[in-house]
Formats: C-alpha cells, sequence, structure tokens
C-alpha cells in the first residue's frame, strides 16, 4: 500500500529563493544530491593521485625522493579509505540515492529534507576533517584502511597522534551523516511511494539503495563503536584493543585488551560494506542494461530477492577476512560455507544479466558498454573470491597482491564502472544535456582495458608470493625479476587509466559549456524519473499532481504494442497495440 | 503473510485502471518509521559494546565494580537514585503522549517539560557519579571495567541529550503555536525514544553491577567465556 499524502506533501515542501538557500542550505533531494557527489568525486580524485604516487614507488623503488615508507603507508591507508567510504558510499548512496529515490518512486522529496541537508553537510565535515589530517603534526594515520590495534596508536605507525584521532573522528561524523541520510532513504521508501507503485513495481535500482541503505544502518554502529573505543585507548589511554606491549623498546601502559575484538568489530562492518557499494550498483546496473538492451530485465522477482538475500547473508561471512588472525577450525568452516553461499544469488544476479542481454536489441551507447565492462569485471572479481573464500587458499594468498587485485577488482573497479554507467545514463536527466559520446568511448575503452593491465598481473605477481602494504620488496630472493618488470607495467597502467579519468572530467565540463540540450528522456526509458514535466526536475518534481504508477519499469519491445517501451505511469487504456493481436495470449493481460 | 504477498506480486502485469490502491489517510508516519529503525541502530551499537564487554569481562586483568564490600556499586543507592529519575522522566513523557490523546495542551506542556528536566537532572546526576567514581580512583583507564562504565553511561547520556534537543524543539513548535494534532507524531516519538533509553538504561545497569561470577555466567550463556 502507498501513502499518497505523505508523497505529496507540496505544502511543507521549503522553496528557496535565495542563492544560498537554493545551493548551498538547499533541503531539495536533487542539489543535496549533486553536492554529495560532487564532493565525493573531488576527494576520489585526492585517492587516484594517491595511488598514483603509492605506484610510482613499486614500480620503481627508490627512484622517486618525494616518497619515503611512512608516506606510502599513509597514502595507502588515505587512498583505501576515502575511496571505500568517502567516493563510493557517499556516491551511490548519497548521490545517486538522493537525486533517485524520490523520482523513482513518485515522491516530491525526501520525507525529512532538513535531515538531508543536514546529513550532506556533516558528511563534507567529515570530509574536511579526514582531509586535515593531510596538515596535522606526524601526517595522516597510515595504519592500513582496516585501522587495526596495536599498531595503529603505537609510535612507530605514521600518524599515530593527530592522523589516527582524525580519521576516527572524521568516520564517526561520516556514520551520523550515513545514519541521517538512511533514515531518510528507508522511510521515503516505505511510506512516500506514489499511487501504484507498489514494492514490486520499483525499479531494481532503488532495491539496491534501499537494501543496502539497511545494511549501512545495520553495519555502521559497528564502525562507530570500534572507533569510538579506539579514541578511547588513543586518547584517555584505555585497553579495550591495546594488549600489554612493548613499543620504541619501552613498556607501554596499556594493559590485557585484545585486538581481536577490534578485528570483528571491523569486519562486522566491512564485509557488508562491500555490499553496501555493490547492491547499489548491482541495482543501477540492472536497469541500465535493460533499458539499452531494450528488453525486461531477466527475473526481476528473483533479482528483488537475491539482493535481499545477498543482504542478509552479508552479516555471517565477516570472519573470512580474518582467517590469518587465527580462529577455531569450525569457525572457519562455517564461514567458509556463508561465504560460498553467497555466491549462489550473486551468481543468479550475472546469470540474469547475460540473460537480459540474451536477443536483446543492444545498443552500444557508453552507459551500455560501461554496464557490460561491469559483468566483467564483477565475474572476475567474483571468481577470485570464490579461491579466498577457501581457509587453505586464503592462508598463502591473504597478504599478496593477489588479495589486492581481487577486491580491486570486485569492490573497485566494478562500481566505478557502474557509476561511470549511471552518470553517462542519468546526465541527461541532471543537466538536460548528453555528455559527449565520443569522449565516452575513449574514456570507457581507456579505463575498461587499462583496469585489466593493471590487475591481470597483480593476480599473477600475488601468485608468486609478492607481499602488500611493502614499501620496497627490496633484494628478496624467492621473487623474480619478471615480478618487477611487471609491477613496473602495473605502474604504467595505472598513469595511463588515470590520465583517461580526465578525459571523463573534460567531458563533464565539456557537455555542460559546449554541448546543445539533449532530446528529453533520450535513452526512451520507462522508468519515472524520466517523465517528469520538466527536464531537469524543478523543486518538487511532478507539477500539480503525481503521477499513477500502473506497471513495472521494464516494459520494453512488448509483443504487440506498437511502441518500443511503456512508460511506468502509462494506463493500459493509452497502450496502443497491433491490429489483430491477441493480448491474452502472451499471458501479460492481467485479471 | 502481507510482507510475502508483495514478494510475490507479478509486477509484469499491468494494473488494471481503476485498481490501484493506495491509503489516502497517510498511514504511518515517517518519523515514526524512522525512530523504529534509529532505535534499532543504537540497540546494535550497544549490543555489540555488550559483546565485546562480556569478552572482555573474562579477561584477567578485568575488575568488576562489584561483588566485594569495597567496591563502589557493590551497594549502588546512587544509582537506584538515578534509576528513579530516569523512570519520572519516562512517566512524564507518557503523560505527555496520555495528554496528547486526550487533546490536553496544558498537560502536554507539563509532561515534555518535566520529562526533558527529569532527563537533564538524570545526565547531571550520572556526571557526579563519574566524578564519584573519579575521587575514589577509578579512572577512566584504570581498569577495563571502569573504562566500560564511562562508556556505557557516556554514550546513553549523549543518546538522551539528543533526545532533550527533540523535546526543545517540540516545546518551540507549541511555543509558536502549532496545535496538538501537529505536534503529536513528535511527542509520540519522544515518549517512545525515553521509554527505549530508560529500558538502555535498566539493561546497563544491570550489567555494569553484576560480580565477576555473573559475567563468567553471562558470557558462557553467550558462548563468550
Amino acid at each position: 500500500m502507498t501513502h499518497i499524502a505523505i508523497a505529496d506533501q507540496e505544502p511543507e515542501l521549503h522553496h528557496p529563493r535565495t542563492f544560498i538557500g537554493k545551493y548551498i542550505w538547499s533541503q531539495d533531494h536533487k542539489v543535496i544530491a549533486i553536492q554529495y557527489a560532487c564532493t565525493a568525486i573531488f576527494v576520489g580524485l585526492v585517492a587516484l593521485m594517491l595511488s598514483v604516487v603509492m605506484r610510482l614507488q613499486l614500480g620503481f623503488p627508490d627512484q622517486f625522493d618525494f616518497i619515503n615508507p611512512n608516506m606510502y603507508l599513509q597514502f595507502v591507508t588515505m587512498h583505501g579509505m576515502i575511496m571505500v567510504i568517502y567516493l563510493l558510499t557517499a556516491l551511490l548512496l548519497g548521490g545517486f540515492g538522493n537525486y533517485l529515490i524520490p523520482l523513482m518512486v513518485g515522491t516530491r522529496d525526501m520525507v525529512f529534507p532538513y535531515l538531508n541537508m543536514l546529513s550532506f553537510w556533516f558528511y563534507f565535515l567529515s570530509v574536511l576533517v579526514l582531509l586535515a589530517s593531510f596538515f596535522a603534526p606526524g601526517g595522516p594515520t597510515g595504519a592500513g584502511w582496516t585501522l587495526y590495534p596495536p599498531q595503529s596508536i603505537l609510535e612507530g605507525t605514521p600518524g599515530s597522534g593527530w592522523g589516527i584521532v582524525l580519521m576516527l573522528a572524521s568516520l564517526a561524523i561520516f556514520i551520523i551523516a550515513f545514519t541521517m541520510g538512511g533514515l531518510n532513504y528507508v522511510s521515503t521508501i516505505l511510506q512516500a511511494r506514489t499511487r501504484g507503485m507498489t514494492l514490486m513495481r520499483m525499479p531494481l535500482t532503488i532495491w539496491g539503495i534501499f537494501t543496502a541503505t539497511i545494511l549501512g544502518l545495520f553495519a555502521f554502529p559497528a564502525l562507530l563503536v570500534s572507533a569510538i573505543m579506539m579514541l578511547f585507548d588513543s586518547v584517555l589511554g584505555t585497553s579495550f584493543f591495546m594488549p600489554a606491549i612493548v613499543s620504541l623498546g619501552e613498556a607501554t601502559d596499556y594493559e590485557g585488551g585484545s585486538p581481536i575484538l577490534f578485528q570483528h568489530l571491523f569486519w562486522f562492518f566491512g564485509h557488508p560494506e562491500v555490499y553496501i557499494v555493490a547492491l547499489p550498483a548491482f541495482g543501477m546496473v540492472s536497469d541500465v542494461l535493460s533499458v539499452h538492451a531494450r528488453k525486461n530485465i531477466f527475473g526481476y522477482r528473483m533479482m528483488v530477492w537475491a539482493i535481499v538475500i545477498i543482504g542478509g547473508l552479508s552479516f555471517v561471512v565477516w570472519a573470512h577476512h580474518m582467517y590469518v588472525s587465527g580462529m577455531n577450525p569450525y569457525f572457519g568452516f562455517f564461514f567458509a560455507t556463508t561465504t560460498l553461499i553467497i555466491a549462489v544469488p550473486t551468481a543468479i544476479k550475472v546469470y540474469n544479466w547475460v540473460l537480459t542481454l540474451w536477443q536483446g536489441n543492444i545498443h552500444l551507447t557508453v552507459p551500455m558498454l560501461f554496464a557490460i565492462g561491469f559483468i566483467f569485471t564483477f565475474t572476475h572479481g567474483g571468481l577470485s573470491g570464490l579461491f579466498l573464500g577457501n581457509v587453505v587458499i586464503d592462508l598463502p594468498l591473504s597478504d599478496t597482491f593477489f588479495v589486492v587485485a581481487h577486491f580491486h577488482m570486485v569492490m573497485g573497479v566494478s562500481p566505478i564502472m557502474v557509476l561511470f554507467a549511471a552518470i553517462y545514463h542519468w546526465f541527461p536527466l541532471v543537466t538536460g544535456k548528453q555528455l559527449n559520446t565520443r569522449l565516452g568511448m575513449i574514456h570507457f575503452w581507456g579505463t575498461f582495458l587499462g583496469t585489466y593491465a593493471i590487475y591481470l598481473p597483480m593476480h599473477y605477481i600475488g601468485f608468486l608470493g609478492v607481499p602488500r602494504r611493502y614499501y620496497a620488496l627490496g633484494d628478496t630472493s624467492f621473487i623474480p625479476d619478471s615480478a618487477h618488470a611487471l609491477n613496473a607495467n602495473i605502474t604504467i597502467a595505472v598513469i595511463i587509466v588515470a590520465l583517461f579519468q580526465l578525459i571523463f572530467i573534460i567531458n563533464l565540463f565539456w557537455t555542460i559549456k559546449r554541448e546543445p540540450k539533449s532530446r528529453i528522456n533520450p535513452w526512451d526509458a520507462a522508468s519515472l524519473e524520466w517523465h517528469t514535466p520538466d527536464v531537469p526536475p524543478r523543486h518538487g518534481n511532478w507539477g500539480k499532481e503525481l503521477p499513477t504508477v500502473h506497471r513495472w519499469a521494464y516494459d520494453y519491445s512488448v509483443p504487440g504494442v506498437v511502441d518500443d517501451f511503456i512508460p511506468q505511469h502509462v494506463p493500459d487504456s493509452d497502450v496502443t497495440y497491433e491490429p489483430g493481436y491477441d493480448r491474452t495470449a502472451t499471458g501479460r493481460e492481467s485479471t | 503473510m502481507k510482507g510475502f504477498s508483495a514478494l510475490t506480486e507479478k509486477p509484469w502485469l499491468a494494473m488494471p485502471d481503476g485498481s490501484i490502491a493506495y491509503d489516502a489517510s497517510g498511514g504511518t508516519p515517517p518519523a515514526q518509521i524512522a525512530l523504529r529503525f534509529l532505535l534499532m541502530v543504537i540497540s546494535i551499537a550497544f549490543v555489540l559494546i555488550f559483546v565485546t564487554f562480556l569478552t572482555r569481562s573474562q579477561y584477567p586483568d578485568f575488575q568488576a565494580l562489584a561483588g566485594e564490600p569495597w567496591l563502589p556499586f557493590n551497594q549502588s543507592p546512587r544509582l537506584w537514585a538515578t534509576t528513579a529519575v530516569l523512570v519520572a522522566a519516562s512517566a512524564a513523557m507518557h503523560w505527555a503522549w496520555h495528554s496528547v490523546k486526550s487533546q490536553k495542551p496544558d498537560g502536554v506542556m507539563l509532561g515534555i517539560s518535566v520529562g526533558g528536566f527529569l532527563a537533564l537532572v538524570f545526565i547531571m546526576a550520572q556526571w557526579t557519579t563519574w566524578i564519584y567514581l573519579a575521587n575514589l580512583g577509578y579512572g577512566v583507564s584504570d581498569n577495563p571495567a571502569n573504562s566500560y562504565f564511562y562508556l556505557f553511561t557516556g554514550l546513553h547520556a549523549l543518546h538522551l541529550f539528543g533526545g532533550v534537543l527533540a523535546v526543545v524543539r517540540v516545546f518551540i513548535r507549541i511555543g509558536q503555536g502549532c496545535s496538538i494534532d501537529q505536534v503529536a507524531v513528535a511527542v509520540k516519538a519522544c515518549t517512545t525514544y525515553w521509554h527505549y533509553l530508560l529500558a538502555l538504561w535498566l539493561v546497563l545497569f544491570f550489567l555494569l553491577t553484576r560480580t565477576p561470577e555473573a559475567y563468567a555466567l553471562l558470557a558462557a550463556a553467550c558462548g563468550l567465556g
């Protein structure tokens, strides 16, 4: 049942009149989404630069004076944390979630617009606090993105003073921001859908965002708790996680704490975090594939159930990140089993994406290319995950570049391919202009082939035993010269891929400045967001009356129908069928 | 069954014209939905700290704050007193909600004022308990049991303070002329939140004043021993 009084909250909308009210302290979900997106992309570019510097050191050790061991560890840490939390989570949920939820479910705005605004500014503050650590005494923390104690707060680790405190404070602020946003998303989806928008008529994008938000709401408390407790350990000298330990030759005041407790808390958040990033991406790629293949998504209900099941299972696999920490063999068996089970609904989704393409009228547009690219990278990343889910294989590979290659393929490259697909796909809705296709094609091929040039050899050097997290390998006898050569090649590929991202940035500015307005709904999409009275949608989204939804978002190439697609808000009585077509023959006729 | 039927709907079938169901009355207010999720979020955070607490309580350096005559919470009149304050705060908020239902504006104002004020008194009382503990030599880093006491009570007080801010907002809205119906959802949310924080405090009170033997039993029961 949908609640039209909540969705149609026009009288309560805060209509800004000043520039500041409209673009700075805005309560319009679309402006907030763009604020989220710009901040996330900016901070993501910072993280990209950090990865280039790291790769320069790995590919050409000791060639660059401006990189020292401490800086290397700090850059690794900041790169990882920024990419996972401040770019991917923020852009997928804060950016796309904010923009698409009200438009796709047919409401005027989020149910708590003021809270939504606060959510962005808290996020912005968390980014500022995080970036401030670059300028703090000792620099940012170099503890690795997992921030494991005891090393994260011991003096030998770079950034063990201000760096780790600012990181933990930033994470706490981010989680407050996420909670404010998350409560908004969930409440809006559950209570503010327009007439006819039943749960099972929501586009898969919304299902992905909805489930990921619930995962975030339930998983981020683990990170918040661990951050607060570690702040206590670091600032107040408590021993929640800190064991009795000698640091730099001197006994510390810590006593009896358990670093393993931190690891459990961290990964109780950390593994669902993979799906907080992946599920919105799954949803968005499903919609992009369906629109650009002009075919309904294969197995919609199965796709919804798979999203929900993956979300549930993601809470019972966390300890597969801790095999090397040691655990009862029965626990290892349990977590290996759950990890392999989660591959089943995930595989169902991959099959359904491929089957959506099967016999579709595939348009190789830029969004479609990125979406297909995602299927490749996600399948490869997922398959190496099956290796690592097994204890006996994980133990020797865990501290090698094989793991780095695995998680970059599965939760780095794959969601970013979807992000690009989504940006190219929804850009005409946000700006009224279509991103330049030629530049987009160059961007896609450079990124897609480039990432394979980076990560395929990285799997190989991992198999050879090249360890991760090392500033320099030195004269390590078991590592052959070929691995060093591959490392150099990977670095060159990274630089090339980074340069290709500049093409994307140029494309954004070029399109906004130079490209003419595109036609409304240029992809002929059926979902609701493309059918607002104005493009880009105005504040309040839907003119005088909210749309009524009559069908799902995937009516493409419907047999017997004259038009190529039927928008969600078009009633059956307005659909034109081919003369003489028997509507009952296909079983699509409702009763 | 309602949820199951929703998830087994056949979305590829278009809805016949005129058959689209919706609730024109509004249904459950979003604030209530959001509050339910918020309470789940807070519960998860505290449950996770409980788990670390019980695990940590089984390590040799953990010295419980009760169980021997000389320990600060072996007899805990101070905590019983703060508990009484919180119970009264919760009752006052409940009175406010009752007044909303019976359309008595004065009762609403009185209920939320007393409820908010007593919550502040509780926070102040917790603060004096911290000073009391510190003066006895039970500093935050002296022992993990102390650390957990400060952590738990601090987080609980912080959540209560957030609730006080919400109550102040309701107070201001009423002062600005909002009718009882316009603040009804907010008053109900505040009441639920107060009851929840009282229940949470009772759990914390129970947990923080147990003996080492009780912790061993609890930890074993939870598979953490």
